[in-house]
C-alpha cells in the first residue's frame, strides 16, 4: 500500500472506555421516564387520602388496581364477561392487522399511482379527499358494511392510515434523489431493478414513520369502534363500567389502554429503528 | 471502447414558462481509448448536462453522441457516471454498494460479493465493507463509488465534480488515488471540474468551456510528464494561460448579465 492511499480513520469510535464509572446507558432514560408518573401517582394518591377528590367517582390507582386483582383480572358476568388479557389482546390484534394491510396496500397503491403521470392525476384528488376522514368518522360505514364484529375494527384502521400512506409513499417517491437513480441507470439498473432496488428502499423510512404518527388516529378508531358497536376489547371495557356505574372499571380500562398504547408505539420505534439502521439521524 | 465522439452536441431545456434554455450549443470533442480528458469551466457552463448527455441519461437536443461508431441512446453500464457525493445507496453496506452494478446484471450473490471484495482490496478498502456510507469519511465515500463503477469494467468513468465537496488535503490524496486507478485499472477518464489546478494536473488534454450557453472555447494538450506538481514553472505557465482565460470568459458572461 503506498502512503498516499491508506484509508482514513473512521469517524465513527468504539464507546469511550476511559469513563471508569460508566453506568449502562439506558438507566438515567428509564428514570426519567418513570420519575413524573411516579409524581402523578403521589399526588392522585394523596388527594384521594385527604378527600379532595371523591374516591367513589375518581379511585386513585390503588384503590382500581386493587380491584382489577380482586377480579382476578376478568370482568362482567356470564356471557358477557370478558377478561383483561383477551380485551387487550382483541384490541391489539385488530390495529396490528389494519396497520400492516394499510401499510403494505399503501406502498403498493402509492408506487403504481407514481408510476404513471395519467395515474396520478386521477387518484390523487380521490385519495386526497378522503385522507382527512378521521378513522372515527368511519365506524357508521363501517359497521353498516361490516356488522359488528373484527373485520369492522381493521377495516376501520386501515382507512384511517390507508389514504395519509398512499400520499406519504407519492411524495416519497418523488423526494428520491435523483442522482441516485441516475447513478443507478448507469450501472446498468434497468426500470424495474430501479424501482425495486432503488426507490422502495428510499422510501421505507419515510413511509413507515408516517405509519407511526398515524397509529394512535387507528388505535382511537379501534377503541371508539368498540365503545359503539363491537362487544369486547379495551373500548368495550370502559363502557361495561359506565353502564355499571363502576368508576374503578372506567380507569382500569383508562390504564389499560394508555399501556397498551404505548407497548404498540414501542414496538413500531423498535421496528423503525431497525427499518432505518442505515440512518445515523433516525430519531424515536 | 476506442473512442467516444461528440459531434455538434447542442441541448436546450424546456423550462417552465415556456422559454426554452439553451445549455449546450455546438459542443465537438473526442476521446480515445485511455485517455484522462477534463473539462473545466465556470459554473453553470453546461459540464453536468454534457456529461449526462454522454452517459446517455439525457437526449441531445441536435448533434450526436457516437461511442465506437454507434449513436448513444440511454444510459449504459458502458459508461459509468460519478456524482460530486451523496451517490452511494445508503441502505447497502459497502460490498453491496459496490457489487450493486453485478447484481442488476444478475452475477449470484457469492461471486458478486467475492468480486466486490477483489476490487475493494486493489482500492484499500477491504476492511471496510460491512460499514455503511455514513459512518464513512467524504474521501472513503468516493473510493467506495469509485470501487462501484470499476466493478461492473465500464468502457468510461464519468466524473462530474467528483471531489469538489472534499477539503484540500483529501483532494489531494484523492487525486493521486484516481491516477493509480486510471493506471492500474487502464481505463478513459473524462473528468469535469472547475478547478484549473486539478485538470492540469489529471489530464492528458483539456477542453475550456464558456457559459451561456456552453461552448467550447479551448483545448489544451498537457504536454507534462507525471507525476506533476503544483507548484513547478510549467505547471505554472498552463495555469496562467488557462486562468487568463477563463478570467476573461467569466467577466464577459457577467458583463452580458449586466445588460440583460
Amino acid at each position: 500500500m503506498r502512503p498516499g492511499v491508506t484509508p482514513g480513520p473512521l469517524p465513527v469510535t468504539a464507546p469511550d472506555a476511559s469513563t471508569p464509572m460508566a453506568r449502562p446507558s439506558w438507566i438515567a432514560p428509564l428514570l426519567a421516564a418513570l420519575a413524573p408518573w411516579a409524581a402523578v401517582v403521589l399526588v392522585w394518591e394523596l388527594a384521594a387520602r385527604h378527600g379532595w377528590i371523591s374516591v367513589a367517582l375518581f379511585p386513585p390507582p390503588t384503590a382500581f388496581v386493587g380491584y382489577l386483582v380482586e377480579e382476578k383480572f376478568s370482568f362482567g358476568l356470564g356471557r358477557d364477561a370478558m377478561s383483561v388479557h383477551w380485551s387487550i389482546i382483541a384490541s391489539f390484534l385488530r390495529v396490528l392487522a389494519g396497520l400492516a394491510l394499510g401499510f403494505v396496500a399503501a406502498l403498493t397503491a402509492g408506487i403504481l399511482i407514481s408510476m404513471s403521470r395519467a395515474a396520478s392525476l386521477l387518484t390523487l384528488p380521490l385519495v386526497r379527499g378522503l385522507a382527512p376522514i378521521a378513522p372515527i368518522a368511519w365506524i357508521p360505514l363501517g359497521i353498516v358494511l361490516f356488522g359488528l364484529g373484527n373485520p369492522t375494527a381493521v377495516f376501520i384502521v386501515f382507512v384511517g392510515v390507508f389514504f395519509v400512506l398512499t400520499i406519504a409513499t407519492v411524495s416519497a417517491v418523488s423526494a428520491v434523489d435523483p442522482r441516485l437513480i441516475k447513478t443507478a441507470k448507469t450501472l446498468g439498473a434497468s426500470p424495474r431493478h430501479i424501482w425495486l432496488r432503488v426507490i422502495f428502499p428510499a422510501i421505507i423510512p419515510q413511509v413507515f414513520t408516517m405509519l407511526r404518527l398515524n397509529f394512535f388516529g387507528a388505535w382511537m378508531g379501534v377503541l371508539a369502534a368498540e365503545m359503539v358497536g363491537l362487544r369486547n376489547g379495551l373500548g368495550a371495557l370502559i363502557i361495561m363500567g359506565r353502564e355499571m356505574f363502576n368508576a374503578n372499571l372506567i380507569l382500569v380500562g383508562m390504564a389499560l389502554i394508555g399501556a397498551s398504547g404505548y407497548a404498540v408505539d414501542s414496538l413500531l420505534v423498535f421496528v423503525q429503528r431497525r427499518v432505518l439502521w442505515w440512518r445515523p439521524d433516525a430519531q424515536p | 471502447m476506442k473512442e467516444l465522439r461528440c459531434v455538434g452536441v447542442g441541448k436546450v431545456w424546456p423550462s417552465a414558462r415556456g422559454l426554452a434554455v439553451e445549455a449546450l450549443r455546438d459542443v465537438t470533442l473526442e476521446l480515445a481509448d485511455g485517455e484522462f480528458v477534463a473539462i473545466v469551466g465556470p459554473s453553470g457552463c453546461g459540464k453536468s448536462t454534457l456529461l449526462e448527455l454522454i452517459a446517455g441519461l439525457e437526449p441531445v437536443s441536435s448533434g450526436h453522441v457516437v461511442a465506437d461508431g454507434v449513436p448513444v441512446r440511454g444510459a449504459s453500464a458502458e459508461r459509468c457516471m460519478l456524482f460530486q457525493e451523496h451517490s452511494l445507496f445508503p441502505w447497502l453496506a459497502v460490498e453491496d454498494n459496490v457489487a450493486f452494478g453485478l447484481a442488476v446484471q444478475g452475477v449470484p450473490r457469492a461471486e458478486r460479493r467475492a468480486r466486490a471484495r477483489e476490487v475493494l482490496q486493489r482500492v484499500h478498502l477491504a476492511p471496510f465493507a460491512r460499514h455503511f456510507p455514513h459512518q464513512l469519511s467524504g474521501g472513503m465515500k468516493q473510493r467506495v463509488a469509485i470501487a462501484r463503477a470499476l466493478v461492473i469494467d465500464p468502457d468510461l468513468l464519468l466524473m462530474d465534480e467528483p471531489f469538489a465537496a472534499l477539503d484540500f488535503q483529501t483532494r489531494i490524496l484523492m487525486q493521486r488515488f484516481l491516477l493509480e486507478v486510471w493506471e492500474g485499472f487502464g481505463k478513459t477518464i473524462l473528468f469535469v471540474t472547475h478547478q484549473i489546478d486539478e485538470a492540469i494536473l489529471l489530464a492528458d488534454r483539456i477542453y475550456v468551456m464558456s457559459a451561456g450557453p456552453g461552448r467550447i472555447i479551448d483545448h489544451v494538450k498537457i504536454g507534462l510528464p507525471r507525476p506533476r506538481s503544483y507548484t513547478s514553472p510549467e505547471f505554472n505557465e498552463y495555469r496562467v494561460r488557462l486562468t487568463s482565460e477563463l478570467e476573461r470568459e467569466v467577466l464577459r458572461a457577467y458583463a452580458r448579465e449586466e445588460v440583460a
